[in-house]
């Protein structure tokens, strides 16, 4: 009996092999040929040639979207932290049932579809919008378009990311011992002083990751640019959907996925090293 | 420092809930393009979209998808994750790293791989094409949820069960099974959802026979602002508040609790 137990938990086995081989096979060939294809894409077509990348990364119209689109992230990511933070920090100062509430509301937010919410923001920024209304009623005679631009890109894209944002550094917020705060408060420190030497430390890795996340799914952000952004100030994932459905430019398009494809692994590899990839979504 | 921190807070609550709440009302409205607030209201657009196979066929395409998404994801993880969690071989630690991958690709990157992959084996724009794309970018959440809800597993009760003179697979059907079916079922519903919302791959690859409701919304959202998709946005808001508020309620109803509280599991960060 003895043995059948042990059997159950230490045999030196090919149990994990077997039952890890499907999904492997399934991502070997399922996930990472399609990638093989870009990358083999991006050099071959339409003849081969190193030619995509001079274009994607010498020509004027490629290095401003690039351009563009690292300026909204970090924009993205700035703006969310600034309405995260304070939002998680609430959070852990409110009753219990009203920080409920507003989770449920940040759950909430997080499920709702992309396009729910972008579909959302164009009603609340049209010209015949709430928003347009009171500022007309507030006395301006000609209040600007908001739609269609990278004000309203930015704000529908801060919002569909701020749930990330929110959950990350509430996780971290909510386990800080309050005797930590008090002992400090104790011995003397004032507010300011107490937030930047002591919360602010403390939440950082909530904050880090929070932004690295929302950094990285903004830089390949499709559906909200498109819909919401201006025309003229495309970002990446928008120009390349652009090649592929427009041009049937696979070659330029392959080129400029792969580009983006590096600069999201090579941000992830350096989080990974010094924090752990799992940590980011679990 | 401290007041200015509530009062931004406050402001990023209404902030959070502005779009959330306004989809409702115009689903209602009787004005043919987006205006707020509405001039009249009326139940027409409902009645056009459940009338409407332009809008019922993609709806049905995503449902067909997302459940294929799902059964396939499940099949592959399920066995994945329990050689990932409990056994120690050589090259694990990439294996698990492996399994993330799919998480940090962009979208529109794999859109593009697709687009000329499934091309080439002659399944793009048919539904087997987006379950077979579908199921490489789920894999991550179902295996996250589920290497979570293993690693909590209480392995005595399986000892208990085999020095009772219960053969494995006995076992695995009567202990491993049931303890894990509540994890299973998360699991399996984050893969749904993730599959049923999934929008850049399937705007690239899904085509005209297989489009999926996303693809058709994204397409009238950029063309004509269709009134029917606040229609359909209220439907999908309605079916996430069902789905997080249910789940607490119920189990207040049942414990009889006064104040029902989320339990961790219902949120993915």
């Amino acid at each position: 009996m003895q043995a059948s137990i042990t059997r159950l938990t230490e045999r030196p086995t090919l149990w994990p092999w077997l039952l890890l081989t499907p999904l492997a096979l399934y991502l070997a060939i399922f996930f990472v040929v399609p990638l093989v294809d870009v990358v083999v894409m991006s050099f071959t077509e339409p003849k081969p040639t190193l030619s995509n990348y001079t274009h994607v990364l010498t020509g004027a119209l490629y290095q401003r979207v690039f351009i563009n689109t690292f300026a909204t992230a970090l924009l993205v990511t700035v703006v969310c932290l600034v309405v995260g933070y304070p939002l998680a920090y609430l959070m852990t100062r409110v009753s219990p049932r009203s920080a409920m509430l507003i989770l449920t509301l940040v759950t909430m937010s997080f499920w709702t579809s992309f396009l729910v919410r972008t579909y959302a923001w164009m009603v609340l920024l049209g010209d015949s919008g709430p928003i347009i209304a009171l500022v007309r009623a507030l006395g301006v005679q000609d209040p600007p378009h908001l739609l269609f631009t990278r004000f309203s890109s930015t704000l529908a894209m801060v919002h569909i990311l701020a749930p990330y944002m929110i959950m990350n550094i509430y996780s971290v917020m909510r386990k800080i011992d309050p005797v930590l705060i008090r002992s400090a408060q104790s011995l003397g420190a004032k507010s300011g002083s107490l937030f930047r030497h002591v919360y602010l430390p403390l939440t950082a890795p909530g904050i880090a990751n929070g932004s690295v996340l929302v950094f990285v799914i903004c830089l390949g952000f499709y559906v909200t640019p498109v819909l919401l952004g201006s025309p003229r100030e495309q970002m990446i994932a928008g120009l390349i959907g652009h090649q592929i459905d427009e041009f049937l430019a696979f070659g330029l398009g392959s080129a400029m996925a792969v580009v983006l494809l590096l600069i999201t692994l090579t941000i992830l590899t350096i989080y990974h090293r010094r924090f752990g990839l799992d940590k980011l979504w679990g | 420092m401290n007041r200015l921190l509530l009062s931004i807070g406050v402001f990023a609550v209404i902030f959070i809930a502005a779009p959330l709440v306004i989809v409702v009302p115009m689903s209602f409205s009787n004005a043919r393009s987006l205006q707020f607030p509405p001039p009249g209201y009326w139940l027409g657009y409902y009645q056009a979209y459940f009338t409407d196979m332009r809008w019922l066929r993609p709806t049905w395409n995503s449902i067909i998808i997302a459940s294929g998404t799902t059964v396939l994801t499940m099949t592959l993880v399920v066995p994945a994750t329990f050689a990932l969690v409990r056994h120690r071989f050589a090259g694990k630690s990439f294996a698990d790293l492996m399994l993330l991958m799919p998480l940090a690709v962009p979208h529109i990157v794999m859109a593009v791989g697709y687009y000329s992959f499934l091309g080439k084996l002659g399944i793009v724009q048919t539904h087997l094409g987006v379950i077979v794309a579908h199921t490489c970018l789920t894999v991550p959440i179902a295996f996250l949820v589920l290497s979570a809800n293993l690693k909590g597993f209480d392995r005595t009760l399986e000892r208990a069960a085999i020095s009772l003179g219960a053969s494995p697979w006995r076992t695995f059907i009567h202990i491993t099974l049931p303890i894990l079916k509540p994890g299973l079922i998360v699991s399996a519903l984050f893969t749904f959802v993730q599959s049923f919302d999934e929008t850049v791959v399937a705007i690239f690859i899904s085509g005209r026979d297989a489009a999926t409701l996303p693809r058709k919304m994204f397409d009238s959202i950029r063309q004509e602002a269709d009134p029917v998709i606040a229609v359909v946005s209220t439907l999908l808001f309605l079916l996430v508040l069902a789905g997080i508020v249910a789940p607490p309620l119920w189990k207040a109803l049942r414990t009889r609790m006064k104040a029902p509280a989320l339990s961790s599991g219902d949120f993915q960060s």
